[in-house]
């Protein structure tokens, strides 16, 4: 199965809105889901300057959009796409 | 000969008699006439601490003013020799110097007194010099050494304090000092093992290497080391900010493609649009430890990609406050080194308004970009004399 692609954008928007912490995500992973995911960074999604994205920082999960995204609210997200899959 | 091409690295390294709070030598240079002429004078003044630093300065400080209006070198330097102040002690006012007066025609003219003779190398091999002497009448003991020559492209000028050539004094190997020879030996190791070696390094690597000829390190004597360098300029590109219409974006993604030299993208978006136009991919290097700056990123053709305002504003905090390499973010070293090791710098700023509406308290504002390049630029004039154009698109 492919892993899922989980982007964290630390432009600047994002990092100064919470993105410094999303860095750590890797980290809060609960065990199971390690080997499913695949983190990379992001220099701007592109979403802070579009009004129909909400607010920053975001992260890209597969091909969803979180906004005003936490670790938690991204780990979230990872395992309801898991469920569909 | 040089031609319009060559860039005129002047640059010099120094290290303080150990114990000693202030060095006794002193090292000055101006560029006159809108870079057309350069002026380096560098002296050594009797015995070591403040009281030789006052001679070496007021020394640099005359040699620089007159050599600049072209005053008679015999007088100027019967006015220096008369002006220094008279050392309790040894009854004696002295200091050493060496004057390098260069044209951008590549004319060269040095005048010393009691320095160690100075290196003229092109390449590998030492090109030597026949000299005029002359004596003031006042100072029949003093004598001046007068040099005329031209240089080419890629000719390196070194000259140093016999803190340099007296290195290692009493000492094996060296009892009787590194001397001038074992200096111009090192240089050609130097030159030997990176061609296009900086004056900016070689002449640290000789202070280094002359501190270490002493016993546990210690400098005997205050040691400096100038090095010139006629190179082919080193070119940096710094683009930043989006541009100004989007139609720009491939002449934007040109700036990159079409250069010889270093390139530096700041800006998340920046980097999004030459990535797309250039159809490379970006790295962001996500875990990396960049001490509260956002991370950098990597695209092939590219030095370095950094997040932009940010880390901007961090670098130029750093210049102007002369901050400790070792207390910067990475990223921010990495840059002013990039900085350091140029000699022409351009910055590409794009002008597209109202980036980012998300929260109006942010600073990511084009004001605000333009203003900390236009900081930026002015450092890098004024403190490292580099020469630095801007471009807005
Ligand atoms: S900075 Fe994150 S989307 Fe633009």
């Amino acid at each position: 199965m492919d892993k899922i692609k989980v982007e964290i954008c630390v432009g600047t928007t994002c990092f100064i809105l919470g993105a410094s912490e999303l860095q750590e995500l890797e980290r809060f992973l609960p065990e199971g889901l390690r080997d499913k995911v695949d983190i990379t960074g992001a220099t701007c999604l592109g979403m802070c300057k579009d009004d129909n994205y909400g607010q920053a920082p975001f992260v890209r999960v597969g091909n969803r959009i979180v906004s005003n995204a936490s670790i938690s609210s991204v780990i979230e997200q990872i395992e309801e796409q898991l469920k569909h899959r | 000969m040089i031609s319009n091409d060559t860039y005129v690295e002047i640059e010099y390294y120094q290290k303080t008699k150990t114990g000693e709070d202030v060095c006794g030598d002193d090292f000055k240079t101006v560029s006159l006439e809108d870079e057309s002429r350069y002026i380096a004078v560098l002296s050594d003044g009797l015995g070591s601490g403040i009281k030789a630093s006052l001679l070496a300065n007021m020394t640099t400080a005359m040699a620089l003013k007159f050599a600049t209006r072209d005053m008679e070198i015999l007088q100027s330097s019967e006015i220096i020799m008369d002006s220094l102040p008279v050392c309790e002690v040894r009854k004696i006012s002295y200091a050493t110097f060496s004057i390098v007066d260069i044209l951008a025609s590549g004319k060269v003219r040095i005048t010393e007194m009691d320095n160690p003779e100075f290196i003229h190398l092109r390449g590998h091999e030492e090109i030597h010099h026949e000299k005029l002497k002359q004596v003031s009448s006042n100072w029949p003991d003093r004598e001046l050494q007068l040099s005329n020559f031209e240089v080419m492209p890629e000719d390196r000028i070194i000259f140093f304090s016999d803190g340099v050539s007296q290195a290692g004094l009493g000492n094996k190997p060296h009892k009787f000092g590194w001397k001038r020879e074992g200096c111009l030996e090192y240089a050609l190791q130097c030159i030997n093992n990176q061609p296009q070696i900086s004056a900016r390094t070689l002449s640290r690597a000789i202070v280094t290497q002359a501190c270490g000829m002493n016993p546990q390190c210690r400098c005997i004597d205050d040691i400096t080391c100038a090095v010139v360098y006629f190179r082919k300029p080193r070119r940096l590109r710094l683009l930043t900010g989006p541009p100004f219409k989007k139609d720009n974006d491939s002449e934007y993604a040109n700036y990159v493609v079409n250069f010889e030299g270093r390139t530096i993208i700041c800006g998340g978006t920046t980097a999004q649009i030459l990535a797309r136009e250039l159809n490379r991919e970006i790295k962001t290097h996500l875990f990396m430890r960049n001490n509260g700056l956002p991370p950098t990123s990597e695209m092939e053709g590219v030095s370095m990609i950094t997040e932009g305002i940010l880390t901007l504003t961090e670098v130029a905090r750093c210049m102007e406050n002369t901050v400790p390499q070792q207390e910067m973010a990475p990223a921010v070293k990495d840059m002013i080194n990039m900085f350091m090791e140029s000699d022409v710098i351009e910055f590409i700023v794009g002008t597209k308004v109202n980036e980012a509406h998300q929260d109006p308290s942010l600073p990511v504002d084009l004001e605000i970009r333009r203003n900390i390049i236009k900081k930026i630029k002015n450092l890098l004039e004024t403190l490292y004399r580099k020469k630095v154009f801007m471009k807005y698109i």
